[in-house]
């Protein structure tokens, strides 16, 4: 190597590393400090008023969130509901799924692109818009639902009741996204496939189950880890579904609830740190197995 | 109907399995027709309810269309602040958001871009451990670093101040780019030829004008992929604003959930619905014009990672 060309490379390497300063300063700053941070402040009592941090009892928050029985009963109450609610992943899943299947039918020719425009809309509405709708939709005493069905069915009060309301709402708003990745699924399958199956004889039914379930495996892997992220961080069903009702309340509203509304920040701290470790493990196992599923094969 | 006659042309067998697919393909339309149905009709309602009065909207004795069409939500909408609902006007909180937007986006974007082009076509040196280094921050749910980031801009006085810097709070964090974006850059930019950026280092063009003039031309299309989810997300975003945001200051989505709240004792119906119907309509719009792009890039989205 001359030296001419050794400079070059120097400069070279120094202009990447140039090129990459900003992000890394953002992570450095935003999440890495910040997780640091959010790890002393779990151990610490803080005082709010002035502004200090006492440091006598490290384990204070943790034995709070773990034992007292007011913020324990609370903690396990929203971790229960967040492990609850994903019960509307499968759910929302199958309906992507049967939505995909039908729009890629043989016999659905005519308006498929409108039809899945109009399927897929529900993911472009905000969280909010949505949220406050579907609260209307099920009010007790003047919503739709009851109205039609004559009923007097109290779907905020009621703790399952609440649940089934969040999941029907969130399957609504899901299914259409999901049926969008599944398409994408189904038209990356080599047609070969169904063209030997034909031969044999098999049915429509066999096929589905067959070769394109099992060939949808890394995209139904991805959508279920996004989907148990997301659901983990969920936040806008409790706070404007629910209205903090106690069935709808999550980890990250036990957050906001304790850490924002009422300054008990410590105790906030370890509870989002306990949520923290919980994505990072989700994360990782998802990393793990899409190289081993999606390459490999 | 040209299957129809087909149908009764054909000769018995084939007509058999002609009306059974005949059969098939309108219980198939069937469903797709329900399922449409099931979609829309929140959306439907939510526009008829915006039309009528509160009392309508809130009668035991439900009725699908309002008795008159009445835009006084709509009005009320306009008045925010007359009518002491919201310090933010309607108005004001759609700026609000595109400030957000405008800022953000653009250098966001570049950062992002360019920081993928050092990952995959430069001789960036430690390269596996920056992208781990950067990649580790895709697991830390936001709600973890909410508290000490809350408490940083308290300190500063972004939190609880009267003017702009508000918004600092939403804007500054995202500056330093996406990480999510600049990964599927990488993986996009693994299809650009290297001899194109090294004709162009031939030619004696620096770094950041091969990067200006090459690859922002070249990965244009996965950079209009994750704009627009971008501007999606940040329209849309609710956590984050409405726990840092007050005064003229609230964006779209923070003002729609505070019409909920400030009016949660009258439960002023129809003016929820008006405002979530309002602030609905431009995604809509701006999805209706480009949902090729945003299916495309969804469905690339999905594959890549």
């Amino acid at each position: 190597m001359t030296k001419a060309n050794r400079n070059l490379y120097r400069k070279e390497k120094r202009t990447a590393v140039l090129f990459i300063v900003i992000p890394l300063i953002g992570f450095s700053v935003f999440t890495l400090v910040s997780l640091v941070a959010v790890l002393v402040f779990s151990f610490a009592d803080f005082n709010t008023y002035r502004n200090t941090f006492d440091f006598s009892q490290p384990f204070k928050n943790y034995l709070n969130l773990f034992t007292n029985e007011t913020y324990s009963t609370h903690f396990f109450r929203a971790v229960g509901n967040t492990v609850l609610l994903l019960i509307g992943i499968p759910i929302g899943m199958v309906a992507g799924i049967a939505l995909a299947a039908l729009l890629q039918a043989k016999a659905v020719k005519k308006g498929k692109k409108i039809f899945q425009v109009l399927f897929y809309l529900p993911a472009v509405t905000s969280a909010v818009a949505v949220n406050l709708v579907f609260r209307y939709i099920f009010n007790p005493s003047y919503g739709i639902i009851n109205r039609l069905l004559d009923a007097d069915i109290h779907w905020f009060s009621d703790e399952w009741l609440i649940k089934v309301a969040i999941i029907l709402k969130n399957t609504w708003s899901s299914m259409g996204g999901t049926m969008i990745l599944y398409i994408a699924g189904m038209l990356a399958i080599p047609q070969s496939y169904y063209e030997s199956a034909d031969v044999d004889g098999a049915s429509a039914t066999h096929k589905f189950f067959k070769i394109t379930l099992p060939l949808l495996t890394p995209t139904t892997f991805y959508i279920i880890i996004t989907s148990v992220i997301g659901g983990l961080q969920s936040y806008a069903d409790a706070k404007l579904f629910g209205d903090g009702a106690a069935g709808s309340q999550t980890i990250v509203w036990f957050i906001w609830q304790y850490g924002i509304n009422q300054g008990k920040q410590g105790l906030a701290s370890a509870a989002s740190l306990v949520l923290a470790v919980f994505i990072m493990i989700l994360t990782i196992v998802q990393f793990r197995f899409s190289n081993r599923w999606v390459y490999e094969d | 109907m040209s299957e129809l006659t087909r149908v009764l042309s054909s000769n018995p067998i084939e007509k058999r399995s002609a009306v059974k697919n005949l059969i098939v393909k309108i219980l198939l339309y069937a469903l797709l027709i329900l399922i449409t149905f099931i979609t829309l009709f929140p959306y439907v309602w939510m526009i008829l309810t915006s039309f009528k009065t509160n009392s309508e909207a809130t009668s035991v004795d439900l009725k699908l269309f309002p008795e008159v069409f009445r835009i006084d939500s709509f009005i009320t909408l306009s008045k925010l602040q007359e009518q002491r609902i919201s310090n933010t006007s309607f108005l004001r909180a759609m700026l609000n958001t595109l400030i957000i937007e405008v800022t953000v986006i653009p250098v966001g974007t570049f950062v992002a871009a360019l920081a993928a082009f050092s990952f995959s076509k430069m001789r960036l040196p430690h390269k596996r451990f920056f992208l781990l280094f950067l990649m580790s921050g895709m697991m830390v749910p936001y709600a973890a670093v909410l508290l000490p980031q809350y408490r940083a801009f308290k300190a500063i006085g972004w939190v609880g101040n009267e003017g702009f810097a508000q918004l600092f709070p939403l804007i500054i964090p995202g500056l330093f780019g996406n990480v999510g974006m600049m990964f599927f850059f990488i993986q996009y930019l693994k299809s650009t030829p290297k001899a194109l950026i090294e004709a162009g280092r031939i030619d004696g063009a620096s770094w950041l004008r091969i990067f200006i003039r090459i690859v922002l031309p070249a990965i244009l299309p996965a950079i209009a992929a994750q704009v627009i989810f971008w501007f999606l997300g940040i329209w849309n975003d609710y956590f984050a604003p409405s726990i840092y945001l007050s005064n003229e200051w609230l964006t779209l989505q923070a003002l729609i959930s505070q019409l909920n709240d400030s009016t949660a004792r009258r439960a002023d119906i129809p003016l929820v619905m008006a405002g979530s119907t309002l602030g609905s309509i431009p995604m809509i719009i701006i999805y209706v014009f480009f949902q090729r792009y945003f299916i495309q890039s969804l469905a690339l989205t999905g594959i890549k990672e």
